[in-house]
C-alpha cells in the first residue's frame, strides 16, 4: 500500500516544468498500447490494426512469458497517473490461443485501482477471425436456411490452429455440434478439444481427415464447414464437395489461392456453392470475414480507448459485437 | 483522419539498425515498427499479414523495409516478399541489408562524377578493382559498376570466396547479364597496373591499397573508400576527401572519402523511403534503384 501511497502522492503533485508545452499548458497524453507476443515478433497484421485504430504509440514486446505478464502490467499501470492509464491499453498476441487466454487472465489480478488498463487478446487476429466467420456463417445459415447453429452439425478444417480452435469453441458454445479436424491426427485433435471443453465448458468432439474418403465420411451428415487451415491449402475439392448432401454453409478464411473450398469466391457471403451440387449449400467467402473482421478488431481496439471502465475482451466478446455488426 | 504511415523493418539480425529507424522517421514515416531475427522463411507469413490488415487506400500508407547482414540473403527477401503479394493487396518493399546497397549506391556515382569531370570519361570500359569486395557493399558496388559497363573484378584474401562472390553477383545479382571476375589479394601488384578505378570496401581499419601501389598505377584515375575509420582504406584518401588527387599517383588519380559518398548514401536512402511513401503503385527496391536516385541526385548537386 505504500507504493500505491507514493504513487497517488506523486501523480497528484504539481506538475514538473518538463511536463508542460511550451504554452504552459500540459499536453494531452498521447494513448499508448503496449502488445505483448510469445512469438518471437509482433504480428504486422496487430501493428496496421491498432494504429489505424488511432493509437499514437505502439510498442512491440516480442518473447513475453506468462510469468512476466505482472510485472509487465504492473510496469505499465503505475507510470502514467490515474488519467494517463485510461489513454493506455494491452494487446496480447502471439499463435497460441490457450496461452493468450491464460495471459489475459493473468493480466487482471495484476491490476491496482485506480491503476486500471483495458486489455484485448486477439493472437493472430484468431479471435476476430474467428468471431467473423461463426456470425457470417450464423447470418448465411438463417437468412438462407432459416437455421440456427444450434440445429446444425459443423466440421471445422484446420481445426487445431489458431482460428480453427476459436471457431470450434464459440460454435459450440452457440450449441452447435462441433467437430475440431486435424489433417494428420486424431489424438492431437482430441487433446485440443479436451483441453478446451475444459476451459471454456464447450462440447468439442475430434476427428481426423489425411484423405478425400475421410473428409467424405464426415461430410456426410456436416451441415456447415468452417475452412480455417493454413492460406494456399485446399481442404475440399469439387469431387468431394459433390458427394456432400446435407451442407448449407461453407465459410472459408483463406484468402490466398487456390481456395480452402474450391469454388468459394473472395466476396461471396450467400452466394450458392455451385461445386457441392447435391446440396443447398451457399458460400461465405474470406474478404466477407475478412471485412466483418476488420471493423470488429477496429472496434474491439477502439473499445481499449474509449471504455470508462477498464474491458477485458476475448473471442466471446468478439463474437457478440460481431453479432451486432451483421 | 488520414492512416499514419507504417514501416515495417525487417531483419535477420538480432536488432534494427537505429540507422535505419532514424532514416525511416526523416523521411515522413510516422510509425517504424520492428521484426527481428527474421528467417527467410517467416518472410512470406509477415509480408500477408501485413497486407491484408488495412484497406487499399491504407496500403499505400505501408510499406516493408528489409535489413540484415547479407546481400544473398536480403534479396532473397525480397523476392519471397513480392511473390507474398496478392494483388491488389500489395505494398512496396525496400531492402538495403547494413545499408550496403544505398552507400554502393553512393560510391558508384561519386567515383562516376569523378570520371566525368576530372577525366571526360564514363565507366563503360574501365577496370575496377573492389579490394575487400566481398562484403556486402563490395558486392553491390561490384554489380552496379558493371550494369554501367566496367570490367569488375572483386579482389579478397581468399581467391576462392572472392570467385563465389564474382560468381554470384554475375548470375544472381546481374542476372546473368554482367560478368564480374576475381582475384586474390596477394595479386593486386599485378592486377593495379591496369585499373582504371578502385573501390576499397574492406573491414574499418585495414588499409587495402598502399602508397606504393598507388605509385605502380599508370592509369588509375579515381579511388574510393567506404572506410571512416583511420588508418585509411587507400592510402593517402582522407574521409573528407571529395575529387582531390591523391598525392603520389602518377596519373592524376583522384580520391573519394566515407563523409562524400556518405552524403550521397543518405541522399540515396532517404529518397527510396519517401518513394515508397508517393508511389502509386508498390515499389520493389534494391541496389539498381538506389544508383538511380544517387545518380540524379549527384546530377541536382552539380
Amino acid at each position: 500500500m505504500n507504493l500505491l501511497k507514493n504513487l497517488v502522492n506523486l501523480f497528484c503533485a504539481p506538475v514538473a516544468p518538463a511536463a508542460t508545452g511550451s504554452t504552459g499548458v500540459k499536453a494531452a497524453k498521447r494513448s499508448i498500447l503496449h502488445m505483448f507476443d510469445p512469438t518471437p515478433n509482433n504480428s504486422p497484421f496487430d501493428v496496421n490494426m491498432a494504429l489505424d485504430a488511432g493509437f499514437d504509440v505502439l510498442m512491440p514486446y516480442a518473447g513475453v512469458k506468462l510469468d512476466n505478464i505482472q510485472r509487465l502490467t504492473q510496469d505499465v499501470i503505475f507510470s502514467r497517473g490515474p488519467a494517463g492509464v485510461k489513454k493506455t491499453a494491452i494487446f496480447i498476441g502471439g499463435r497460441d490461443i490457450g496461452l493468450a487466454i491464460e495471459m489475459l487472465d493473468a493480466c487482471q489480478p495484476a491490476m491496482v485501482k485506480p491503476f486500471e488498463v483495458s486489455v484485448l487478446a486477439d493472437p493472430s487476429g484468431a479471435f476476430t477471425t474467428a468471431a467473423a466467420l461463426v456470425a457470417c456463417v450464423e447470418k448465411a445459415l438463417f437468412d438462407k436456411h432459416g437455421k440456427a447453429l444450434k440445429d446444425c452439425k459443423a466440421l471445422v478444417f484446420g481445426g487445431t490452429g489458431p482460428v480453427g480452435v476459436a471457431t470450434g469453441v464459440i460454435a459450440s458454445l452457440q450449441g452447435a455440434k462441433t467437430v475440431l479436424i486435424d489433417h494428420l491426427s486424431v489424438d492431437s485433435a482430441a487433446d485440443i478439444a479436451k483441453q478446451y471443453n475444459r476451459r471454456f465448458g464447450s462440447n468439442l468432439e475430434a476427428a481426423v481427415a489425411s484423405n478425400d474418403e475421410e473428409k467424405l465420411a464426415l461430410l456426410a451428415d456436416a451441415d456447415i464447414v468452417f475452412s480455417t487451415a493454413k492460406a494456399g491449402v485446399r481442404v475440399l475439392n469439387a469431387a468431394v464437395l459433390a458427394e456432400a448432401k446435407q451442407l448449407k454453409v461453407a465459410g472459408d478464411v483463406n484468402a490466398v489461392p487456390p481456395a480452402g473450398i474450391e469454388g468459394i469466391n473472395l466476396k461471396d457471403f450467400g452466394a450458392p456453392l455451385l461445386a457441392a451440387s447435391q446440396s443447398q449449400a451457399v458460400a461465405v467467402g474470406p474478404l466477407a470475414v475478412g471485412n466483418v473482421k476488420y471493423q470488429l478488431q477496429n472496434q474491439l481496439l477502439k473499445t481499449l480507448l474509449e471504455s470508462e471502465q477498464p474491458v477485458f475482451l476475448d473471442f466471446r466478446e468478439a463474437f457478440t459485437q460481431a453479432r451486432q455488426l451483421l | 483522419m488520414e492512416k499514419p504511415f507504417i514501416l515495417h523493418m525487417l531483419t535477420t539480425a538480432k536488432n534494427l539498425s537505429p540507422f535505419d529507424v532514424n532514416m525511416a522517421m526523416d523521411a515522413g514515416w510516422i510509425s517504424a515498427v520492428p521484426y527481428i531475427n527474421v528467417e527467410p522463411s517467416e518472410v512470406r507469413g509477415l509480408v500477408q499479414d501485413a497486407i491484408f490488415s488495412r484497406s487499399l487506400k491504407g496500403l499505400k500508407r505501408t510499406g516493408i523495409f528489409i535489413g540484415g547482414r547479407e546481400t544473398k540473403q536480403a534479396m532473397d527477401m525480397l523476392k519471397i516478399a513480392k511473390n507474398a503479394m496478392v494483388p491488389p493487396f500489395e505494398v512496396s518493399v525496400f531492402a538495403d541489408p547494413s545499408g550496403a546497397f544505398t552507400t554502393a549506391a553512393g560510391m558508384v556515382a561519386a567515383v562516376e562524377k569523378e570520371l566525368a569531370d576530372k577525366f571526360s570519361t564514363t565507366f563503360a570500359g574501365k577496370n575496377v578493382l573492389a579490394l575487400g569486395g566481398t562484403g556486402p557493399v563490395g558486392q553491390a558496388a561490384a554489380v552496379i559498376a558493371a550494369q554501367a559497363g566496367a570490367n569488375v573484378r572483386i579482389i579478397g584474401r581468399q581467391l576462392d570466396r572472392a570467385e563465389r562472390t564474382a560468381e554470384l553477383c554475375s548470375q544472381e545479382f546481374g542476372d546473368g547479364k554482367i560478368t564480374v571476375t576475381a582475384g586474390a589479394d596477394s595479386d593486386k601488384a599485378e592486377f593495379i597496373e591496369t585499373a582504371d578505378v578502385v573501390f576499397a570496401t574492406g573491414a574499418a581499419g585495414i588499409e587495402l591499397l598502399s602508397a606504393e601501389l598507388i605509385a605502380r598505377a599508370p592509369q588509375l584515375k579515381v579511388a574510393a573508400d567506404v572506410n571512416a575509420v583511420p588508418p585509411a582504406g587507400i592510402a593517402g584518401v582522407d574521409a573528407f576527401d571529395s575529387g582531390k588527387a591523391i598525392a603520389g599517383s602518377i596519373s592524376g588519380a583522384v580520391g573519394i572519402g566515407a563523409l562524400a559518398i556518405g552524403n550521397i548514401k543518405y541522399q540515396a536512402q532517404s529518397r527510396l523511403l519517401k518513394r515508397m511513401l508517393e508511389t502509386d503503385t508498390p515499389l520493389y527496391l534494391h541496389f539498381e534503384h538506389a544508383f538511380e536516385v544517387a545518380r540524379e541526385f549527384v546530377k541536382e548537386s552539380r
